[in-house]
C-alpha cells in the first residue's frame, strides 16, 4: 500500500459510506494532479518524504474528512452557546452553594475529620459538575445536530427572565438576602450528626422537583413543543405513561423517603440498602415494562405523526454507530430518538441491576459508624 | 499571492501604532470568508475540475487551501449552484464543475450584493 492508499484510507474511514467512493476518487485526482504539478517543477520523480510534504500540505485526514461533514462543525453551536452558558454556570453555581451548605453543617456537627468532609465536598461538586457539563454538552450536540429549537428558546417573555439572575451569585443575595428562609439555612437550629456526603440532599430536591412536575404542580413552557428546522412539533406521551402514572409517582416518592431517612440516620446504611434494594427493584420492573410497552412518545408536525419506539431489536451497536447518519426530516428524528430511548432503557435497568446488587452487598456488610 | 503581514506601523493621529499580526491575520481570514464563495461561482462560469480552479484563483490573488475548497464544491452541488461531471482527462478521470443556472442566478444576485457593500465601504473608508 502506498502513501497515497494509506492517506485516503484514513480520510475515507471518517466519511459517510454513501458519499466515500466519490469523495476518495476526486482527492486521489487532486493529490496525484499535486504530484505531477511538482514532479514537472523539479524535473523528476518526488522521494518519499517530498510526497509526504504535500499530502502535509493538504491536511490531517481527519480535518479534510471533518470538511465534508454536512452537519453543525461544533457540539455547541454560536446560537445555543449562551444558553449552554447560562445552563452550565448556573448548574455548577448550584452545585456549589448545596456542597458549600453541606460541608458548613458537616463541619458545625462536629464530624471526627474535618479534612475528609471538604474532600468529599470537592469530590462531590466536581463529579456532579463534570456530569452536568457532559448532560449540557450532549443534549445541545442532540439540538444542534436535528436543528430542534425548543420552544423556550424562542418564545421567551421579559417577566420570566428572572431565573436568568441564577448565573450571578451576587443576584442571589440581593434577591433573597434576608429573608427568613436565608436566616434558616445559615443558622440551622436542629444538630444533625455528620453527613457523609450531599447526594441525598441533591436526590431529595431533583426527585422532588420531578414529583411536582408530574403531578402538574410545576409547568415547564414549552417542554413538550419542539422547533423542527422552524416549524412547530409537539411531543405526546405514549399511553404507557399514563398507565404508569400511579406507579411512577410512587417510586419517585419511595425514593424521595429514602433520601428524607438517609438525611436524618446517614449511617443507618443497612436500613437504606434494603430500601435501595427494594425501590431500584421496582425501579426495574418500570424500566422493563415501559420498555416492553415498545411506544414511548407521538411527535406530531401539521398532521404528519412519527412514533418514538423501540424494541430489542435496536439494541445493536451498529445502530447506535449510525446514529448521526439519520435524516433529518420528523421520520428520521424520532427513528433517531426512538433509537436513543431504546439505549436509554437499556442502560438504566443495568444501571439498576448494579444498584441493587450493591445495595445488597451492603446489607450483609457489617454496619460502619462513624468514630464519637 | 498569500498575504503575510509581519508588524506593519501605522500612523494615526500622530501616534506610531503597531498591528498585531494574529489579530489582523484572523481579520483578514473572516474579511474574505464569504467573498470566496463569490469568486468560487464566478471562475466556475467556465467548467473546471478542482485541481485547475484553484490555480485560477490563485493567479487572481485568491489562495484557497484544497480541503476548503473541495468540501465548498460538493456543498454549492448540493445546493443546486453547480453540476458536476466525471470525465477522462490526460489519462484520468477528473470531476468537472459548471455553474448551473440556479448558480447563474445566484451570481448575478450576489454580485450586484457584493457591489453594494464594495460601494457602502468606499464611502465609510
Amino acid at each position: 500500500m502506498d502513501l497515497i492508499d494509506r492517506y485516503l484510507n484514513a480520510v475515507a474511514a471518517q466519511l459517510p459510506q454513501d458519499e466515500r467512493a466519490d469523495i476518495v476518487a476526486e482527492l486521489r485526482d487532486l493529490i496525484l494532479s499535486r504530484f505531477e504539478a511538482r514532479e514537472e517543477e523539479l524535473g523528476r520523480a518526488l522521494t518519499e518524504d517530498e510526497q509526504e510534504a504535500i499530502l502535509h500540505e493538504i491536511g490531517h485526514p481527519l480535518v479534510v474528512a471533518a470538511r465534508y461533514r454536512k452537519g453543525p462543525d461544533s457540539l455547541v453551536g454560536p446560537e445555543l452557546f449562551p444558553y449552554w452558558l447560562f445552563a452550565v454556570k448556573a448548574g455548577l453555581l448550584l452545585m456549589l452553594v448545596i456542597q458549600a451548605i453541606v460541608l458548613f453543617i458537616n463541619l458545625i456537627s462536629g464530624p471526627a475529620d474535618a479534612g475528609q468532609s471538604i474532600a468529599q465536598a470537592f469530590h462531590g461538586f466536581f463529579g456532579a459538575g463534570l456530569a452536568l457539563v457532559g448532560a449540557a454538552t450532549v443534549a445541545a450536540a442532540i439540538f444542534e445536530h436535528y436543528g430542534v429549537r425548543p420552544k423556550w428558546l424562542t418564545n421567551w417573555r421579559v417577566k420570566d427572565l428572572g431565573a436568568f439572575e441564577l448565573a450571578d451569585p451576587a443576584a442571589w443575595g440581593a434577591s433573597v438576602g434576608g429573608t427568613p428562609r436565608v436566616k434558616l439555612w445559615i443558622a440551622p437550629k436542629v444538630k444533625v450528626k455528620a453527613w457523609p456526603g450531599g447526594e441525598y440532599l441533591f436526590s431529595f430536591l431533583a426527585t422532588g422537583l420531578f414529583v411536582l412536575w408530574w403531578i402538574g404542580v410545576l409547568h415547564f413552557p414549552g417542554l413538550m413543543h419542539v422547533d423542527l428546522r422552524g416549524t412547530n412539533a409537539d411531543v405526546t406521551g405514549a399511553p404507557i405513561w399514563t398507565t404508569l402514572y400511579g406507579a411512577i409517582l410512587f417510586y419517585a416518592v419511595a425514593q424521595m423517603a429514602i433520601d428524607l431517612a438517609s438525611l436524618a440516620r446517614p449511617y443507618a446504611v443497612r436500613m437504606r440498602a434494603a430500601a435501595e434494594a427494594a425501590i431500584s427493584a421496582v425501579g426495574l420492573w418500570l424500566t422493563y415494562t415501559i420498555f416492553e410497552a415498545g411506544h414511548w412518545f407521538t411527535l406530531n408536525r401539521d398532521g404528519e405523526t412519527a412514533r418514538i419506539a423501540g424494541d430489542w431489536t435496536m439494541l445493536d451497536f451498529d445502530r447506535l454507530r449510525g446514529i448521526g447518519e439519520g435524516s433529518t426530516d420528523l421520520t428520521g428524528v424520532a427513528s433517531t430518538l426512538s433509537l436513543i430511548m431504546t439505549w436509554v432503557l437499556a442502560i438504566v435497568a443495568i444501571s439498576l441491576v448494579f444498584k441493587i446488587a450493591a445495595n445488597l452487598w451492603r446489607l450483609v456488610q457489617p454496619e460502619a459508624r462513624p468514630a464519637a | 499571492m498569500r498575504h503575510t503581514l509581519c508588524v506593519t506601523h501605522y500612523v494615526t493621529a500622530g501616534e506610531l501604532m503597531v498591528v498585531d499580526p494574529e489579530l489582523f491575520e484572523s481579520m483578514r481570514l473572516e474579511l474574505r470568508r464569504g467573498s470566496l464563495v463569490l469568486a468560487v461561482l464566478a471562475r466556475l462560469r467556465e467548467e473546471r475540475y478542482g485541481y485547475t480552479l484553484r490555480q485560477a484563483l490563485a493567479s487572481d490573488g485568491l489562495e484557497m487551501e484544497e480541503s476548503t475548497l473541495y468540501p465548498l464544491l460538493r456543498r454549492l452541488e448540493s445546493q443546486g449552484l453547480l453540476t458536476s461531471e466525471w470525465r477522462e482527462e490526460e489519462k484520468r478521470k477528473k470531476r468537472f464543475y459548471r455553474l448551473s443556472p440556479m448558480g447563474e442566478a445566484m451570481l448575478s444576485a450576489l454580485t450586484d450584493e457584493w457591489r453594494g457593500i464594495s460601494a457602502s465601504l468606499d464611502r465609510i473608508l
